[in-house]
């Protein structure tokens, strides 16, 4: 055990943390108690045709609690989308759909299936539970300067996931993470992420993503404006009622 | 004797090329045969593909719209597999288990754009308020109760049910769609050596266009080997028989063999430096490797049986084959050229691989002419003759059938002349019944296995003609779902077609779900708002990728799509036309549509098929009625060249009439072939004729002419039953060809010595003054 133990901490000198650690500092890398901004995504098919969706964009729990009104395209206008994340229990989302005059109760039980048409699924955009991967560290590399950790991620047996394996691209210095690949079922390539960040207050947030599908030839491109943090975003907000209601600001 | 020799002909040309073969043999042969594998290198380049769309021109109403379609949503093309148990249901846990199993190792392979089943489709349920779109199935392992709540949903749900499962339940269905540039042979390997080993305790069928054409390729070329080694078996025994010489025999293979090459070759590279898919290897040019056989076996034997006869007369070898060569040159070249000229009329067919048929064939011919006017006197130069051989001292059985048969024309020439009238005359009254049909299935014999497994997907299951209709227009807008929804139900009414779907559809299953489930509410919104939220709800809950197949990213294009059983040529064009009418009237309510799908390209092909035959017909008999008289300088002799091809002609279409045999894109050569290989014997008739008329009494000119060139024309016609090599063909058409040539062969020839030698007797005194 003695010998084990050498070892571990031999290795942990040497090449500093562990893959497992790395995720966990991440994890509690300090994030803002809540978020709003307006956020654009425009989508573009393996025909160069492109779809551009606005919503206003309210949330707080790191995502957990998130509110969106559709103000673009014009056609989707008054659409508003609730979203709630339930440890251990199916996300609940619901839906308000103006032109029926009703909320409509919606699954989540498919977390591969595409959010909004793009090419981020509810998986890409729920938190990945540190409990339910592996971590394995890789060598470290430099993207655009900018050292990073390289992690290797797997979900593990049971976990409800589309992927096989994640290998994700770490800033040492802000513990953000700048690029990802993610894996199919088969292990071959499915998305090519990108990040890039700003700094906002005491706080690193991200104001871009770029995904591309390259087993569809279609891609995501994801920016956030008219970025907020802390704006004291109420948990009330988070109800039925304010689907209906486009807020002010 | 040494000044005739070196004189060879009074013509400079026709001296020069026996000068080739009987002073510079080995030179003659070496280049030959280096000239002859230099064009056979192309074979690499040689590509076997089926594809029924490629027949199409690319600028056809018809082909334009089907490539926009395969642009918009995919190709369509797709393979069906059926599996299950006759008697058994498949609604059990095991049959299920075996779908998740086969759609999962399908959809692994990188050729697979998406495969349709039970086990990757969806279902959308409200569920205690919930809209909720989930997988029908969830996983591989089902509980019977739960596999008794798919066929519940999907008894709720029959459109979608007939897209997956057996009208009795027995059999389960997968729909794969290939990526749209991908190699559809390729494809349907990788997807039935996935499919058996998983389904190894079903009964399986395979069906769609995608499979039977990534299946022809394997099919013709072992069917083209398989018939040139039958289509040679058969000449080689009819040329021993009459030549009687291993050696003369030899030399005619060796000019078929060599002009193969070529052939193959030519086309191989004609394809490299043109891409054009007018010189891919299609079913239709199955026929092709046995046409150029028996015609560059026409040639040699004409030219081995003229110097066996020579020889027999003047017992030198260099004097027979220079009398031979000076004899055959030019009826050998206008034979070339007239069936060449035939042959090139396809060109003008609007069926793309007829025009590749065309010249491919025309260029092998071209060939054949070039080894038996240079290669073959060569190597009968170098050869030491024996000649007191049977095959050079004794005629042979044909040769006295011939003397025979040349009394009967001689002595009663109207009475021939009036059997072969009253043929013509039956064969015209069949060409009405003649029926056109291109369906692909009728190809295959009844008890073959690609044909039981299209029947049964016919019977069982959706049908395999597919339907579709491009919509343009808003597709929000409840006013363009609503009237695809109506033309919809306009095309199930015929009862072959068996279903049809669109996003309209779609958007009525997502509006009853999010009301409740109200089966009421299973119509289409009346208003663009509430579609609107429909689609934006599926995005949020659904992937918007599987109506990938039904509209287009920008929600301007729309597609329909409906399945029908195999319709006759008849069904087709009603059903075309009545479409066609629903269309323009939609079209009047600002909605554009445009009908197409394998059914319209069926219709079309039709529509070619006969333009392409009739006009084939026209052009090369009026092409060869001017080269016969430019060249035997009298108009009459033009007309009579193509009163035999002609006879001929009617006679083979008024049989296929009578006997049910289909004209299609493979059939519809017939009549090039028939005036392409039957013009030999009129220009043969005529050349001694002519040739004749300058020595011979007028009153014994016929039976002379029949003497020398009855034995040629029989022996021809009967080597040339290397065309019933095609009857072994596994292609019903194919087969038909090889029944209808042999044939064609025996009234082609025995209308020029019948018909033409009598017309020449009865007209004997203009042909001759005037000749």
């Amino acid at each position: 055990m003695k010998k084990y133990f050498l070892i571990y901490l031999l290795s942990s000198i040497i090449y500093g943390q562990s893959g497992i650690e790395i995720a966990k500092m991440v994890d509690t890398r300090k994030t803002p108690k809540d978020q709003s901004n307006i956020t654009k995504m425009v989508l573009t098919n393996s025909k160069g045709k492109q779809r551009t969706n606005i919503v206003r964009s309210k949330s707080m729990d790191g995502n957990k609690k998130q509110i969106m009104w559709f103000m673009e395209p014009k056609d989707d206008k008054g659409v508003a989308f609730l979203k709630i994340e339930n440890d251990g229990k199916d996300d609940e989302m619901r839906m308000w759909l103006p032109a029926f005059k009703k909320v409509r109760r919606i699954s989540s039980k498919k977390r591969g299936d595409s959010f909004m048409g793009s090419d981020l699924s509810y998986e890409d955009l729920s938190t990945r539970e540190i409990a339910d991967h592996d971590y394995s560290r890789l060598d470290d590399q430099t993207i655009n300067s900018k050292l990073c950790y390289v992690l290797e991620i797997f979900p593990k047996k049971g976990t409800n996931s589309s992927y096989s394996k994640h290998i994700s691209w770490i800033e040492q210095s802000t513990l953000m993470i700048l690029k990802e690949e993610s894996f199919d079922k088969r292990g071959q390539l499915k998305k090519k992420k990108e990040f890039s960040n700003k700094e906002l207050y005491e706080y690193l947030v991200m104001k871009r993503i770029f995904v591309e599908d390259v087993q569809k030839k279609h891609s995501t491109e994801v920016t956030f404006e008219e970025l907020k943090v802390d704006t004291g975003i109420s948990i009330n907000l988070f109800q039925e009622k304010n689907l209906k209601r486009l807020p002010k600001n | 004797m040494d000044k005739v020799i070196k004189k060879y002909s009074d013509h400079p040309l026709r001296s020069w090329f026996i000068r080739q073969s009987l002073d510079y043999p080995k030179r003659t042969i070496i280049f030959s045969i280096l000239l002859t594998l230099i064009v056979g290198s192309g074979a690499q380049f040689f590509i076997i593909d089926d594809d029924m769309i490629k027949l199409l021109p690319k600028n056809l109403d018809s082909r334009v719209s089907w490539d926009a379609i395969q642009d918009e949503f995919g190709s369509t093309e797709v393979i069906l597999v059926a599996f299950g148990k006759k008697g058994k249901s498949v609604f059990n846990p095991e049959a299920m288990a075996t779908l998740w199993d086969l759609t999962e190792a399908i959809e692994s392979t990188d050729q697979v754009e998406e495969l349709t089943s039970i086990s990757s489709a969806t279902r959308m349920d409200n569920i205690d308020g919930f809209m909720e779109i989930d997988d029908l199935q969830l996983y591989r392992d089902l509980s019977q109760q739960e596999v008794n709540k798919i066929e519940e949903y999907l008894n709720k749900n029959p459109t979608l049910k007939k897209r997956f499962v057996s009208e009795d339940d027995e059999y389960l269905l997968a729909t794969i769609q290939p990526y749209e540039s991908g190699s559809l042979n390729t494809f349907r390997d990788s997807v039935t050596a996935i499919a058996k080993p998983i389904l190894s305790n079903y009964e399986v069928h395979y069906g769609g266009q995608a499979y039977v054409t990534g299946t022809m390729p394997a099919m013709i070329r072992d069917d083209v080997v398989s018939l040139a080694r039958i289509g040679i078996l058969i000449m080689v025994t009819i040329l021993l028989l009459n030549l009687r010489s291993f050696s003369g025999v030899f030399l005619v293979i060796m000019v078929i063999g060599l002009s193969l090459v070529a052939m193959i070759g030519f086309m191989g590279w004609i394809y490299h430096l043109t891409g054009s898919d007018r010189f891919l290897f299609t079913l239709a040019n199955t026929s092709m490797p046995i046409i150029l056989l028996t015609i560059a076996n026409s040639d040699g034997v004409h030219v081995v049986s003229k110097f066996f006869k020579e020889l027999r007369l003047k017992q030198d070898s260099r004097i027979a084959l220079a009398a031979t060569m000076d004899t055959l040159l030019i009826p050998i070249f206008l034979t070339t050229i007239t069936t060449i000229a035939a042959f090139a009329t396809m060109t003008l067919s609007p069926i793309e691989p007829l025009f590749g048929y065309g010249i491919v064939i025309g260029a092998g011919i071209g060939w054949a002419w070039f080894l038996s006017s240079l290669l073959l006197p060569a190597v009968i130069s170098l050869k030491k003759w024996n000649k007191d051989s049977n095959a050079i001292t004794k005629p042979s059985i044909f040769e006295k059938i011939i003397n025979r048969f040349g009394k009967v024309v001689l002595t009663h020439p109207k009475y021939v002349f009036s059997v072969g009238v009253v043929f013509v005359i039956i064969g015209f009254t069949g060409l009405s019944k003649v029926v056109v049909d291109v369906n692909m299935v009728k190809f295959f014999k009844p008890g073959s296995e690609i044909r039981d497994s299209w029947d049964f997907l016919d019977e069982e299951m959706t049908g395999t003609i597919d339907i579709r209709v491009r919509v343009e227009g808003d597709m929000k807008n409840p006013e363009t779902l609503s009237s695809m929804i109506k033309l919809q139900s306009v095309m199930e009414e015929d009862e072959k077609v068996i279903t049809s779907y669109s996003i309209a559809n779609v958007v009525e299953q997502m509006h009853r779900a999010v009301m409740n489930d109200d089966p009421n509410y299973e119509i289409i919104p009346e208003n663009r708002e509430k579609v609107n939220n429909l689609f934006t709800m599926y995005s949020m809950s659904g992937d918007p990728d599987n109506f990938s197949t039904m509209v287009d990213y920008d929600y301007k294009v729309g597609l329909i799509t409906a399945f029908s059983k195999v319709m006759t040529t008849t069904e087709i064009f009603d059903y075309v036309e009545k479409m066609n009418q629903e269309v323009k009237l939609l079209k009047a309510a600002d909605i554009d549509l445009e009908f197409t799908g394998m059914i319209v390209i069926l219709r079309d092909l039709v529509v070619m098929i006969v333009n392409s035959s009739v006009l084939s017909i026209i052009i090369s008999l009026i092409i060869i009625g001017i080269i016969a008289s430019v060249f035997f300088k009298r108009i009459l002799w033009g007309i009579l060249a193509v009163i035999p091809l002609s006879s001929a002609v009617i006679i083979n279409f008024g049989f296929m009439g009578y006997f049910g045999i289909e004209l299609s894109h493979i059939t519809a050569l017939l009549s090039s072939i028939i005036i392409g290989v039957g013009v030999d014997f009129s220009i043969h008739y005529i050349s001694q004729f002519r040739r004749l008329s300058r020595s011979v009494d007028s009153k014994k000119l016929s039976k002379e002419v029949i003497d020398d060139v009855g034995y040629p024309i029989i022996l021809d016609a009967g080597s040339n039953m290397g065309f019933g090599a095609l009857l072994f063909s596994v292609f019903l058409p194919i087969q038909y060809i090889g029944g209808l040539m042999v044939f064609a062969m025996v009234s082609t020839s025995l209308g020029t010595l019948t018909i033409l030698a009598a017309l020449a007797e009865l007209l004997k005194h203009r042909l001759i003054n005037k000749g």
